[in-house]
């Protein structure tokens, strides 16, 4: 089990530390688990489970903020990691965002929230809904009330009734003047293209997002016009199992607010709604580059944000890029973005320049791998489609709203 | 050039927060120390006090040490608001095991809020009382822990869950039983959110006590998709565990494939002898490999350091006992196991998903293995950190079982975003999943990561298409060509060349030689085009390892051995300039070379050789001189004579040293055929296998089917169906299908207060009255004056209420006595009070008071020794506590002293007083203050006795000393002086003589004992065998005495000789059975000297007369921690036999 928790800030400093059990933690750790970050590079930054001289820690790094956990016993390590994405998750979705600043700021909600979500190492609350009800998150209302009156308690005083029930993630006795549900389906597409231009991989990674202000306790039925594309799929704990089993309906009791009903994954697409064609060409200590970017299958709806960004190899020195279409920004860590936004009717956006090479070096022997993104709005690209929402158990007629996004996942061309 | 943009955008986020901080506590983060604390913490508004709260925990979020503040924080914990006690336990529990002391202040108060209405407060009041972890309230914690795991909030009894392992982590040995006993009860709890926190402390409490999973494993099976994510994950662990160990493995499962394959080996050995499991080429790829499922399930079973160890000094044929095996499709157990945890592979955890396909990979037989596919790669597209836990997984899955992952190779294909760690894993497993059907697309992919900015990757993607070259032996070819134009692309490239560079190169030769190493004659053009190469490879490692080759293989074709004198005039010539690990490689090739070398060219390689050995004699580097040295040792013969030949043909002059040469250098090194694979596995989903050693608290998978003894099987299914609810009170039938009874404890009943249960109990065993039976009379006619059966009770058992003999054990004596229309009206009147009185009450309904009269005659304190003559010069004393209470002070203790002269001279002016500061650092420590600090100044911890002015030999004098204890525990530090002499004695306290008679009648008692339900009632059990000398005295003798009377005197004497109480009341059940005494109650009353509290102290026995009996000692005191104590005195001093 977890003996202890620190927030540290992106320069090392610890922010707040958490002992969760009896053996305690000094927090000397963190000086060595900073040192060793120091001396080995960032890429140890992405190594979540380390074995320390006396302790093992478990790491999960979100918007420059170190969610570090030490334990000296065996435990499952998924647990601890998924255990601190859940904290962040919380924390950013309390404070807005995450950064040093907001965890500062706002620690004694912090440690308020650690103290309901963990107990004595093992998770104990970790339910967003119930953690709100728990402990107020900070709005402007508080904060204004604070700088007026005082102080003011964001603690609450009962117990969540959805502890006790048997859907502990729906308050019990809800009440919405206005009863509505939105059903969004969000899909990411995850794309591979070799140097060849070859797709190699293509598959979607989507979720139902719900967002359902509905009063009492409703029942909710969603059911698809085309289940059997989906290929696998992990659910929000108050799917029912059963139906989906026998005909992949999803029967559920929605908790209040947002939340991720299902993910899935629609695998082995075919194409892609646009391509991007890099071209490198080296000689002599220089190297031109020329990138083409169009749509291929137009999906109907139109494409915008698109962006292209990639990392330009260590071995140039500098470089010289612009582009017909769009703006182009080179980052201190060499990182080139290429921001294109929707491609115009009249010409195919391309970006070209020259890079100097270092001295001695010939000819590129690295490439770079581009990464693309972009965003569709009304269509979901995988084909999934929903059929229809049934909701029983309700007072009066609900709206309901279904929409459709599609946005680039991890959508690279090699070149 | 690049740097400004980033400066900008960090400012203005900066600027755009500062305006967002306003109304947050960042004043309180950034300067917590600017205000004083101190009067903050002691203001009256809780405003304010929150704000000094936040102060301190700002501080000690930095990392400051405020335990100083600890008393006046502690001070807080009574406050009404709960912000302010939620920051005070925040505080409190950081620094509680620092200052025990004062932590110990608060504790009353969690008391007070353990019996608060609110839920959330009792939770909260268990959770912090949990953790300040103490040793000395440790009863006092699982007590509470006891009744909160009763509490009808779901929330609570959570809390309790997890609070069991904090009192574990306080190594309570003698709580163990009692410890475990809770986590049973809450095993069987209804809610799905207990189960999972039980389980959780099941596996930190003891885990290795699977009979308590059991009695419960059908329930927990059901429960477990509705179990929370967290608790899953620690269930399902447990559940595969007890099925292992009761069941054994299943067959068919990867556990026993290796098993069933010798078996089915040896079956069909005349058949096909030995069908070798990697003959077919696509098998390669496709099937279990065996000799890796052998390793898996044997480490799963053994922990591998145990399994290696022992196969370095066995014989690792050692067949697994496959008689310990059971199939998923008969055993009723697995099948329930393996169906429940299916759902879990969708859940949205990655923890549970992961820990459900860990249950499948080892009991699903292995055509069903497949269903953890893919959601096992759906966990890959999760964040980077658990991608990387659940790739170090998949990698061992696919190692044993490349073709569950044969199909899906495209889910490991590498993203740029993907860390170094992650990739490299993504290459091993594809390494080890490809098949000739997949391995062109691998490839493809390969030659993309080859082109990768991190040449590290790069290099390791050289090393996998070594690996998979291996595994497939037709794609060698390809791969060698690939291969060798990299490493001549690289070579070129030299200028630039980095470490990371010369890593990829290296690689790409390295893999070369184990390509070569598969089949070295048909790969000769290779290895001449390498050493045509040799001028642009500058990498000395490199370059090592193509001489090597050279050496290795100078005679496997005709072609090596032509260029051989060129090549090796080439390497004298730069022998200077290379390193040391090239020079070293080179000597040895040239050894290798001279004995295998032919024609005209030897005595050119003759004379290299000879140049060589001299220039490498006058090396730097003392490895190369020394190597040279041993050379031109060995070789002497062949460079110094010059005609080889004829040495070669008359082998009996051939040397030591030509046969020592031959061996070292001659032989072709062969393949290691089948080393023994050491990989390290361990339990799926554990920690141990991603840092690959045995953490600290590993366990591997329990010995199959070490689990004999289990009453699952029959109980599982009624347990559910039996309500029973006392839980383990006194309710001891000895089979065990009671045990399962007692723990079903159900959640729907417990929504019933305790409260209203106890006063139920009260009620009906005070409605209930007396019945006078034929037994009571007997008893009555023996027991002369000491029995008085009241009135009141003839009165009261008027018929109307009439109870039933309910004991299982008793006759049916009763029967006769009662119509059944009585019968029948009690029975009614009954079950509409409450179905959860504890059995005491519902063993019994038919008593008699006894009345012990001259009892206070018979006592006899005990008495101690304060000095023996020893060490007092022949002053022996000796004390005794006395019942009298003190005039002087209520917190005074009296004790008679008696002071004996056993010396030949007389004593003079023998005087106690009090000796110098008790409270050692050490011992305060423990103390546990009964008295508050205030008032400890105000009373004198020994009021001086009467000075002894003379004391002649062999006389005796007594004094009465007042004094008062700091501790119950902690002895008294006092001087004695007599003759001038000082003598350092300690006085040893009696918490039995803390308290003082209370008189009171029966009802004032179960009025009192009414008003104190719940935290200030605890019961202890223990047995009574004092009676059992006597009675056996008595038979021989004539029969004066009851022995229901002999045992109640003997126990009333035994409590009131070692506490100074009130005897309220004796009764006796009026049973049939003359022999039984069980419901015997014996009822005590006392005050607490300190502070007036009444202490309310019931017994009931249970057993027969001639037995040892069962005692359950209850006590009922508003202060508990005093409570706990005199109970567990008690309970020991009962329990001690009087010598």
């Amino acid at each position: 089990m977890l003996q202890c928790i620190f927030l540290l800030s992106d320069s090392g400093e610890v922010m707040l530390e958490k002992q969760l059990t009896g053996h305690r933690v000094d927090r000397s750790i963190c000086a060595w688990f900073w040192d060793q970050i120091i001396s080995q590079g960032d890429s140890l930054k992405l190594v979540p489970v380390i074995a320390s001289p006396t302790h093992y820690l478990f790491q999960v790094v979100r918007e420059g903020i170190t969610f570090l956990a030490c334990t000296q016993v065996e435990m499952p390590p998924l647990m601890a990691i998924e255990f601190l994405s859940r904290v962040a998750d919380v924390l950013s979705d309390y404070l807005g965002s995450l950064n040093e600043d907001l965890i500062k700021d706002n620690f004694v909600i912090v440690y308020e929230l650690l103290d309901e979500m963990i107990d004595n190492g093992f998770p104990l609350t970790t339910e967003p809904n119930i953690l709100r009800e728990m402990i107020a998150p900070p709005n402007i209302v508080s904060k204004v009330l604070s700088v007026v009156t005082g102080n003011v308690s964001n603690v609450s005083n009962t117990l969540p009734g959805a502890t006790a029930s048997c859907v502990p993630w729906r308050k019990t006795d809800l009440k919405h003047t206005s009863n509505e549900v939105y059903v969004d389906l969000v899909e990411e597409m995850d794309a591979i293209i070799n140097r060849d231009g070859t797709l190699v991989k293509c598959e979607i990674y989507g979720e139902v997002q719900v967002n359902s202000h509905l009063s009492g306790l409703p029942d909710l039925t969603l059911s698809f016009a085309n289940p059997s594309i989906l290929n696998d799929a992990r659910f929000h704990p108050c799917v029912r199992l059963r139906p989906w089993e026998a005909n992949q309906i999803l029967s559920f009791v929605p908790p209040d607010g947002e939340f991720k009903l299902m993910s899935y994954r629609v695998k082995k697409l075919k194409s892609t709604p646009i391509y991007v064609k890099p071209q490198l060409s080296s000689d002599s200590g220089t190297c031109r580059i020329s990138v083409l970017v169009g749509i291929r299958n137009d999906p109907g709806k139109s494409i915008d944000s698109i962006t292209v960004q990639f990392q330009l190899p260590p071995c140039i020195l500098s470089a010289d890029l612009s582009a017909n279409h769009g703006t182009v920004n080179i980052l201190a860590d060499k990182t080139c973005s290429w921001s294109i936004g929707r491609i115009p009717k009249d010409k195919a956006p391309s970006m070209a320049g020259t890079m100097t090479l270092e001295t001695g070096l010939e000819r590129l022997n690295v490439f770079p791998t581009f990464q693309v993104s972009f965003r569709i709005m009304g269509v979901a690209l995988s084909g999934l489609q929903i059929d229809k929402l049934d909701l029983k158990n309700l007072p009066s007629r609900p709206y309901k709203g279904f929409r459709a996004l599609t946005r680039a996942g991890e959508f690279e061309v090699r070149s | 050039m690049f740097s400004q943009f980033g400066a900008t955008a960090e400012s203005l986020s900066k600027a755009s927060t500062m305006v967002f901080r306003i109304g947050t506590d960042a004043h309180l983060y950034d300067d917590p120390d600017d205000v004083s604390i101190s009067p903050l913490l002691d203001s009256k508004f809780d405003s304010e006090k929150c704000e000094a709260l936040k102060r301190l925990l700002a501080l000690i979020a930095q990392g400051f040490d405020v335990s100083s503040y600890f008393p006046q924080v502690v001070k807080n914990v009574a406050s009404q608001s709960l912000e302010v006690k939620k920051l005070v336990y925040l505080y409190l529990l950081h620094y509680a095991e620092k200052r025990p002391n004062e932590a110990l202040l608060s504790i009353n108060c969690f008391q007070k809020d353990l019996g608060d209405p609110n839920p959330l407060v009792r939770a909260r009041a268990l959770r912090t009382l949990a953790g300040i972890r103490l040793h000395v309230i440790a009863p006092i914690i699982l007590m509470a822990v006891g009744k909160c795991a009763r509490d009808p909030s779901v929330y609570v009894r959570k809390c309790a869950a997890n609070a069991l392992s904090k009192l574990h982590d306080l190594r309570l040995e003698e709580h163990t039983a009692s410890i475990e006993e809770i986590v049973g009860i809450l095993l069987n709890d209804n809610s799905p959110g207990v189960v999972g926190a039980a389980a959780a402390s099941f596996a930190s409490v003891c885990p290795n006590n699977l009979s308590l999973i059991g009695r419960n494993y059908r329930k927990l099976c059901e429960i477990l998709p509705d179990v929370e994510e967290w608790g899953q994950i620690v269930l399902v662990g447990i559940l595969l565990r007890y099925v292992v160990a009761k069941h054994g493995l299943v067959e068919g499962s990867i556990m026993l494939y290796s098993c069933s394959l010798v078996k089915y080996n040896s079956e069909r050995e005349d058949l096909k002898p030995r069908l070798a499991m990697t003959e077919n080429p696509d098998d390669v790829g496709g099937e279990i490999c065996s000799e890796i499922a052998d390793v898996v399930s044997r480490s799963y079973l053994e922990g591998p350091e145990k399994y290696l160890s022992r196969l370095s000094c066995m014989d690792k044929n050692t067949s697994m006992d496959i008689s310990h095996s059971t199939s998923s499709k008969s055993n009723d157990d697995v099948k329930i196991l393996l169906q429940c945890t299916s759902p879990l592979l969708w859940s949205h955890n990655s923890a549970v998903v992961l820990a459900a396909a860990g249950v499948h990979w080892i009991m699903a037989p292995k055509e069903d293995v497949k269903k953890i596919v893919k959601p096992l790669l759906f966990l890959l597209r999760s964040s980077n950190a658990s991608k990387y836990v659940v790739l170090c997984n998949i990698q061992v899955f696919a190692k044993a079982m490349p073709s569950l992952f044969v199909p899906h190779f495209e889910n490991f294909f590498v993203n740029s975003s993907d860390s170094y760690q992650v990739k490299a894993l993504k290459l091993e497993i594809l390494s080890s999943i490809a098949t000739y059907s997949s391995i062109s697309a691998i490839f493809l992919e390969f030659q993309d990561y080859i082109r990768d900015q991190d040449r590290r990757f790069a290099a390791d993607t050289v090393a996998a298409i070594g690996l998979c070259s291996q595994r497939l032996p037709d794609v060698a070819k390809t791969c060698l060509e690939g291969l060798l134009a990299l490493a001549l692309s690289e070579s070129s490239n030299k200028n630039g060349a980095s470490a990371d560079e010369e890593a990829v190169l290296v690689q790409a030769i390295n893999s070369i030689k184990t390509i070569i190493k598969q089949d070295p004659p048909s790969h000769e053009k290779v290895i001449v085009s390498l050493v045509r190469s040799l001028d642009s490879i500058w990498a000395p490692a490199a370059r090592a390892m193509i001489i090597w080759m050279v050496g290795e293989y100078n005679n496997i074709g005709g072609v090596i051995s032509k260029i051989l004198p060129t090549l090796f005039s080439y390497l004298a010539g730069r022998f200077t300039l290379e390193a040391a690990e090239t020079k070293l490689q080179i000597l040895n090739a040239c050894a290798k070379v001279l004995l295998r070398a032919k024609g005209e060219d030897i005595s050119i390689l003759k004379k290299i050789a000879g140049y060589l050995l001299e220039l490498a004699k006058c090396d730097i580097s003392y490895d190369v001189r020394d190597r040279a040295r041993i050379m031109s040792n060995l070789l002497s013969h062949l460079i110094g004579s010059p005609y080889l030949e004829e040495v070669q043909d008359k082998p009996e002059i051939k040397d030591l040293s030509y046969v020592l040469i031959e061996s070292i250098f001659g032989g072709q090194t062969k393949l290691p055929s089948s080393e023994p694979l050491s990989y390290r596995f361990y339990l799926p989903g554990s920690l141990s296998q991603i840092v690959l050693h045995a953490a600290p608290g590993y366990e591997p998978l329990p010995e199959p089917c070490s689990l004999i003894y289990d009453e699952s099987c029959n109980f599982s299914t009624d347990v559910q169906g039996i309500k029973s609810p006392g839980v383990g009170v006194a309710h001891n039938e000895p089979n065990e299908n009671d045990d399962s009874e007692a723990v079903s404890g159900s959640l729907d009943e417990e929504n019933t207060s305790d409260y209203s249960s106890q006063e139920s109990m009260i009620g009906s065993s005070e409605s209930g009255g007396s019945y006078i039976s034929r037994s009571a009379s007997d008893v009555n006619d023996n027991a002369g004056p000491l029995i008085h059966l009241s009135d009141a009770d003839l009165i009261h058992g008027n018929g109307a209420e009439v109870s039933e003999e309910n004991d299982p054990s008793g006759s049916n004596g009763a029967d006769e006595l009662m119509s059944k229309g009585a019968l029948e009206s009690w029975l009614d009147e009954n079950s509409g009070l409450n179905q959860n009185s504890s059995d005491i009450s519902h063993v019994r309904k038919s008593l008699a008071r006894i009345s012990i009269k001259d009892i206070g005659g018979l006592v006899k304190p005990k008495s101690y020794t304060l000095l023996d003559p020893a060490n007092g010069n022949g002053l022996h004393v000796d004390y005794i506590f006395s019942s009298e209470v003190s005039s002087v002070s209520p917190q005074l203790v009296c004790l008679h002293i008696s002071f004996r002269n056993c010396s030949k001279e007389p004593m003079s002016d023998i005087l106690l007083f009090e000796g110098e500061s008790d409270r050692s650092p050490d011992s305060s420590d423990q103390s546990v203050s009964e008295s508050s600090p205030v008032s400890r100044s105000e009373v004198p911890t020994l009021v001086p006795m009467e000075e002894i002015e003379n004391l002649e030999p062999g006389q005796t004098m007594k004094r009465i000393l007042q004094v008062r204890f700091q501790h119950h525990l902690l002895p008294l530090k006092l001087v004695l002086v007599s003759n001038g002499r000082k003598h350092l004695v300690k006085l040893r306290p009696d918490i039995g003589y803390f308290v003082k008679p209370l008189p009171m009648d029966i009802e004032e008692f179960s009025n009192k004992e009414s008003r104190l339900p719940g935290m200030f009632e605890y019961t202890r059990r223990c047995t009574f065998t004092d009676h059992i000398s006597e009675l056996n005295d008595k038979n021989e003798s004539s029969l004066v005495k009851d022995n229901f009377l002999l045992i109640c005197e003997k126990l009333a004497l035994k409590m009131l000789s070692n506490a100074n109480l009130f005897l309220v009341s004796v009764e006796m059940p009026v049973a049939a059975n003359l022999d039984d005494l069980s419901g015997l109650c014996l009822r005590f009353s006392g005050e607490i000297l300190s502070n007036s509290m009444p202490c309310l102290i019931t017994l009931t026995l249970k057993g027969t007369c001639s037995e040892p009996l069962d005692v359950s000692v209850k006590i009922n005191c508003e202060e508990t921690v005093f409570g706990l104590n005199l109970l567990n005195r008690i309970v020991n001093f009962l329990a001690e036999p009087t010598p």
